[in-house]
């Protein structure tokens, strides 16, 4: 059974009064139900936050479903996601995706099974001046830019961070 | 300009504004889909109902506004003085075409196997605006089909057209927030959380509102289709609220109730006990013919009528003070005044008395709809007894029957036995009893577990169905509804019953004969609905 | 494109991103020696409508993409005491967009002041910056300015003796690009799906929570401290008469030198693209640029040649200013790829709430995609263009509309390209092959993972 650590419940108590209404604090509460729970979310997740801030499972369970950073099954230690929107397809995005996949030896949503990356695609990340790029996230929920690849140079960023 | 109408009772203002070149008066803050709905207007649309907030989603309400060259939608834009509404130019038409086009490119081909078939508004509005080829030849997307929603309901995503009513259902009115509509784009679903079911007391409501067969009853599914059915209206004798419903039926029997709207009582909505009470309407479960219980077995098969007519010389000839009466809170007034006035005029007997099978609940009611008091007219019965002058104590009853001093005890058993828990119990009581007289509606099993039957007469009644009369329900509205349909012909209603006791004949309604085959003198079950006129193959069946 | 032909003297001008270059501008202290929090006490000891009024005679016009003027909608709040809201929409969201994440990472403090600024002249108390979730650096950098803010006074109580309170705080997105819609972006705040809202009521009306609330992009609010510094003539030097002001455009796709630049708006697009931004890459010559954000219709190489960067010329050419992100597409790239693309983007991106939005932008992808893959019908060019224009005007929100402008102005104006493909099955641009890539395993898998 999932249950919040006491600091995390400290941290969505908090949340609740932090803003002008309870309810705002449904996605800042995801947020940290994702990193207590490694980087992803379960319908357990949902049900304690549900318990805790007293609002109805099915409303955090339609933010949960309706925004893309939360993720619905678990990911790997880095989570790699290659923007594909227009910009980036213009300098190369769909060939350093391929290049990646093939390196790592996974599909598009897989994990490898070391389970040390999760590749998936992204759509525009507001970096299209240094295209290609890519977004490399953490369990803990911490994220990085890594802008103007090559095939190499993403490769090298990879093996740096097994 | 805008007048302010005092003689409504309401200080609203009326404006004038003009809907398809019809000058109309309308409340001031209604919204254009408002005032063509109270107007009787045609207007395609989906997501909107008087009943709920306004969505705003479907996007097929389109009108055009004189002044504007953008459409706009008619459930989110209030009338103004002067406005002048057209749904009917060509541009209107394009816009519903397309409009619907777009909820039917992803749409299963599901009507052969579907519930909502033939009142289904994807399919209605296809006959009005559609008959198009579909140019969409793509792979459709593909959603959970057949889902357990909870004790009552199925969804079937695909079909689901996310007008989001059901959701606004169990936020605003049920107020249990058990649906969602989850994930983002073409890829929305309707659902609860992780299991969770969909289980509150009026989850049928969400069946009723759902434009197309996405939510569909698990009582009635595949047990019907809608245009072998007819409607007629009616009041619920499931509590004491009386909503007004409508019961769907045929000669086959009763099939499923739905609520009417009545601003007065149940506003849109009614709850899922008030839909069983067709359930002990259907022959299944009726008293078909009289039966007598007599030296220790059943028989004695014989007519409601005959039946009643030997018991006149039983009548005739008890004494007053052997005689008694139980009621309850089922019957019609007009019922009660019949059989009350037997009693305490003809046989001069004060010996009636009021079976409350809930006494401890009657006062309890849950917010919206449901109330304590199963029984649709205590307050009828509770009024006819007053104007007789009858207060007596069941207590009186018990201890009459207990010393034998009753020998004549006419029972009217309640009709909706699934609310009257401690009805073994009484059977027992009233069979103590030299003769108990028992009618009922409902062909009762338990009498096989009463051991000391001694003389009893069961007598077939008829239920609210087929019958005109008046509840007056807990608030004192009396509410007065007319004959469905018949079921069971052989049953009596029990001021039927109380005529033939008396001796008289029955009175048989004279209709002039001019007034023979107009609507209002035709049983509901034989009047061709307005609507269905235009389905030409519905009272033709095999015959073309 | 010869030397003599690009305008040398059409350089950027560095209005709001003067000091960008210094790291130290990030910082409290290296803001305030750079001018910062000198207009904040100044505006604090004027009337709140003397400010309204100042932007309104400005021109600013919003940065965001719809480009209304600022001045009215501030001018459109009800004149009562009910509380009302300041959003900074952050959610920059728009395909080629990336001014916004440049500004919160190097000068968090210049959209601080200028929202402290508009938050007095609108008689807010309480303001949020709604960032997109994916910016991480730019909600820490915002964080951490904020806190600055805090202690030094410019924020909480009593700000600098004047009596007026004002508190401000991020609020981090989660991945969704309706919420860079005003109403989508409130629905958000309010802890709910990011589904925009009806209007009306307008959020000036009726926004947060139902109090009025005004929304703006980041840079719009950061040019409220300008025009204080500068007056309302002072802030028209720049621009066109009804375009005012500068603005920051980021340019990128098939560019030799991407990036954000900042130039007076009316500044010409080819000087953008050929001065500026260095033109195509050696070999490649210029096919089409979408001037201002995906949503904007596509322009020919001609046309773009010919266009200037302000709110009415482009309007009159048929296409948008919007966020000014600017996409160059050269000649070796395939528009249907291009479509395509956006097409998914769009799919990817609706909400789902009205039907025309949400089926439409699942069609136009599949047809697209069908279209890329070689199995596109001649009908289906048709098809796209009646499919799109039903889908405009029709919604809650202009995603719809997004979606179908591309489609029409990509097939007016390439329809050749479109033709030879259904056709052929393949791109008419040379080297362009299009094939299903390898790593696609479930294509309708959306949303988080």
């Amino acid at each position: 059974m999932f249950q919040l650590s006491n600091d995390a419940k400290q941290k969505v108590l908090t949340e609740l009064t932090r803003y002008e209404s309870k309810q705002s604090a449904v996605l800042p509460a995801l947020y940290i139900g994702q990193k207590e729970n490694n980087g992803h979310i379960t319908p357990e997740v949902i049900c304690e936050l549900s318990k805790v801030m007293e609002i109805p499972e099915s409303q955090i369970n339609e933010v949960f479903t309706f925004y893309t950073m939360y993720n619905k099954s678990s990911i790997g230690k880095n989570h790699i996601q290659v923007c594909r929107t227009l910009s980036c397809m213009l300098n190369g995005s769909t060939e350093l995706t391929e290049h990646i996949c093939n390196e790592l030896h996974v599909k598009m949503g897989e994990t490898t099974k070391d389970g040390n990356f999760t590749v998936t695609e992204a759509e525009c990340l507001g970096s299209c001046g240094t295209a290609p790029m890519m977004q490399i996230s953490k369990q803990d929920g911490s994220s990085k830019y890594y802008e103007n690849l090559t095939n190499e140079s993403a490769m090298n960023i990879l093996r740096g961070l097994k | 300009m805008s007048e302010i109408i005092t003689e409504n009772k309401t200080e609203k203002k009326m404006l004038n504004c003009k809907i398809n070149g019809v000058a109309l008066f309308v409340k001031e803050g209604s919204t254009i889909i408002q005032a063509m709905y109270e107007n009787q207007q045609k207007i395609a649309h989906y997501c909107w109902h008087p009943g709920l907030s306004i969505a705003g989603v479907c996007r097929l309400c389109m009108v055009e506004v004189t002044g504007n060259p953008r459409l706009q939608i008619a459930c989110n834009t209030q009338v103004i003085e002067g406005m002048d509404i057209n749904n009917t130019s060509a541009k209107v038409i394009e816009a519903t075409k397309w409009g619907l086009d777009f909820h039917l490119i992803n749409h299963p081909l599901d009507c052969p196997v579907c519930d909502q078939a033939g009142e289904c508004g994807l399919q209605d509005q296809y006959m009005e605006f559609g008959q198009y080829n579909s140019e969409m030849a793509e792979p459709k997307t593909k959603k959970h089909k057949v889902v357990d929603l909870g004790p009552t309901v199925v969804l079937d995503s695909e079909r689901c057209i996310l007008c989001s009513r059901c959701v606004r259902f169990t936020d605003e009115v049920s107020k249990t927030n058990e649906l969602g509509i989850f994930n983002r784009g073409d890829h929305a679903e309707i659902g609860t959380h992780a299991g969770k079911k969909l289980d509150n007391k009026y989850s049928l409501n969400t069946v009723d509102i759902c434009p197309v067969g996405a939510l569909t009853s698990k009582d009635f599914r595949f047990r019907q289709r809608a245009w072998y059915l007819k409607d007629a209206e009616t009041i619920c004798n499931g509590c004491s609220t009386g909503c007004s419903t409508k019961v769907y039926f045929n000669k086959e029997g009763l099939f499923r109730v739905k609520p009417k709207h009545n601003a007065a009582v149940n506003g849109y909505w009614m709850c899922d006990e008030g839909r069983n009470t067709y359930k002990f309407v259907n022959k299944e479960s009726r008293l078909l013919k009289s039966y007598q219980f007599k030296n220790n077995s059943w028989g004695f098969e014989s007519m409601a009528g005959a039946a009643t007519r030997n018991l006149i010389n039983i009548f005739k000839t008890a004494k007053a003070d052997e005689m008694a009466l139980v009621l309850t809170g089922q019957q019609t007034v007009e019922e009660y005044e019949a059989i009350v006035s037997f009693f305490a005029d003809h046989l001069k007997s004060k010996n009636i008395f009021h079976w409350n099978n809930n006494e401890s609940t009657v006062n309890d009611f849950d917010g919206l709809l449901i109330r304590g008091d199963k029984n649709p007219n205590t307050k009828g019965l509770l009024q006819v007894l007053s104007k007789h002058q009858i207060s007596t104590k069941w207590t009186d009853l018990e201890n009459q029957l207990a010393s034998g001093k009753i020998k004549n005890l006419v029972v009217v058993g309640p009709e909706n036995i699934s609310v009257y828990n401690d009805l073994e119990l009484k059977l027992n009581l009233f069979s103590k009893a030299e003769h108990l007289i028992y009618l009922s509606s409902a062909s009762l099993p338990q009498w096989e577990n009463i051991k000391t039957l001694k003389y009893v007469t069961v007598i077939p009644l008829k239920t609210y169905i087929e019958k005109s009369g008046t509840f007056i329900n807990y608030a004192g509205l009396a509410q007065k509804f007319n004959k469905v349909t018949t079921v069971v012909s052989e049953a009596l209603t029990v001021s039927e019953f109380a005529q033939l006791a008396k001796g008289e004949e029955l009175k048989i309604e004279y209709v002039v004969s001019e007034n023979l085959m107009t609507s209002e003198h035709q049983r509901a079950d034989q009047v061709v609905l307005e609507h269905r006129k235009k389905n030409e193959f519905v009272f033709n069946r095999g015959q073309f | 494109m010869s030397a003599s032909e690009i305008n040398t003297s059409a350089n950027e001008i560095k209005y709001l991103s003067e000091f960008y270059h210094l790291p130290e501008f990030k910082t409290l202290e290296g803001y305030k020696k750079n001018g910062g929090y000198i207009q904040l006490p100044k505006a604090l000891k004027m009337q709140p409508q003397e400010i309204i009024d100042l932007v309104k005679a400005s021109g600013l016009r919003g940065r965001g993409g719809a480009g209304f003027a600022t001045g009215m909608k501030w001018g459109f709040l009800p004149k009562n005491n009910e509380p009302r809201y300041l959003l900074c929409n952050a959610d920059e969201g728009e395909p080629g967009t990336f001014k916004d994440r440049m500004m919160m990472e190097k000068a968090p403090h210049q959209l601080v002041e200028g929202m402290i600024i508009s938050g007095f002249a609108i008689g807010s108390k309480k303001s949020y910056i709604y960032v997109r979730g994916e910016y991480s650096d730019s909600i820490n950098a915002l964080e951490v300015a904020i806190a600055e803010a805090y202690k030094a006074g410019f924020l909480g109580r009593n700000i600098l003796g004047s009596g007026f309170d004002h508190d401000m705080d991020v609020y981090r997105g989660a991945g969704a690009y309706i919420c860079g819609e005003e109403t989508g972006m409130i629905s958000s705040l309010e802890g709910l799906k990011g589904q925009p809202k009806l209007k009306p009521p307008f959020p000036a009306i009726q926004g947060y929570l139902k109090k009025p609330t005004i929304v703006n992009n980041v840079e719009t609010l950061a040019a409220v401290k300008y025009i204080l510094r500068d007056g309302a003539a002072g802030y028209r030097k720049y621009g066109t008469e009804k375009s005012a002001g500068t603005k920051l455009f980021s340019l990128s796709g098939n560019i030799v030198k991407p990036g954000n630049y900042e130039v007076p708006l009316g500044f010409s697009l080819k000087d953008m693209i050929y001065g500026l931004g260095g033109g195509t890459k050696p070999g490649k010559k210029l096919k089409a640029v979408i001037p201002g954000g995906s949503s904007a219709p596509v322009l020919t190489a001609d046309e773009a040649e010919r266009a200037n960067l302000d709110y009415e010329n482009l309007a009159q050419m048929g296409t948008m200013l919007g966020s000014g992100a600017i996409i160059v597409i050269d000649d070796s790239k395939c528009m249907v790829e291009c479509l395509a693309n956006l097409m998914h983007f769009y799919h990817h991106e609706s909400c789902g709430q009205c039907t025309p939005c949400r089926e439409g932008t699942g069609w136009l992808d599949k047809i697209t995609t069908s279209i890329l893959a070689g199995r596109g019908r001649l009908s289906d060019i048709e098809l796209l263009l009646k499919v799109a224009d039903n889908m405009k005007g029709k919604t809650i929100c202009a995603l719809s509309d997004a979606a179908a402008l591309p489609v029409l102005s990509f097939v007016s104006k390439f329809r050749d390209e479109f033709e030879f493909y259904v056709r052929e099955g393949k791109s008419k641009v040379k080297g362009v092959v299009y094939k299903t890539p390898s790593y696609q395993s479930d294509h309708s898998k959306l949303g988080a993972h």
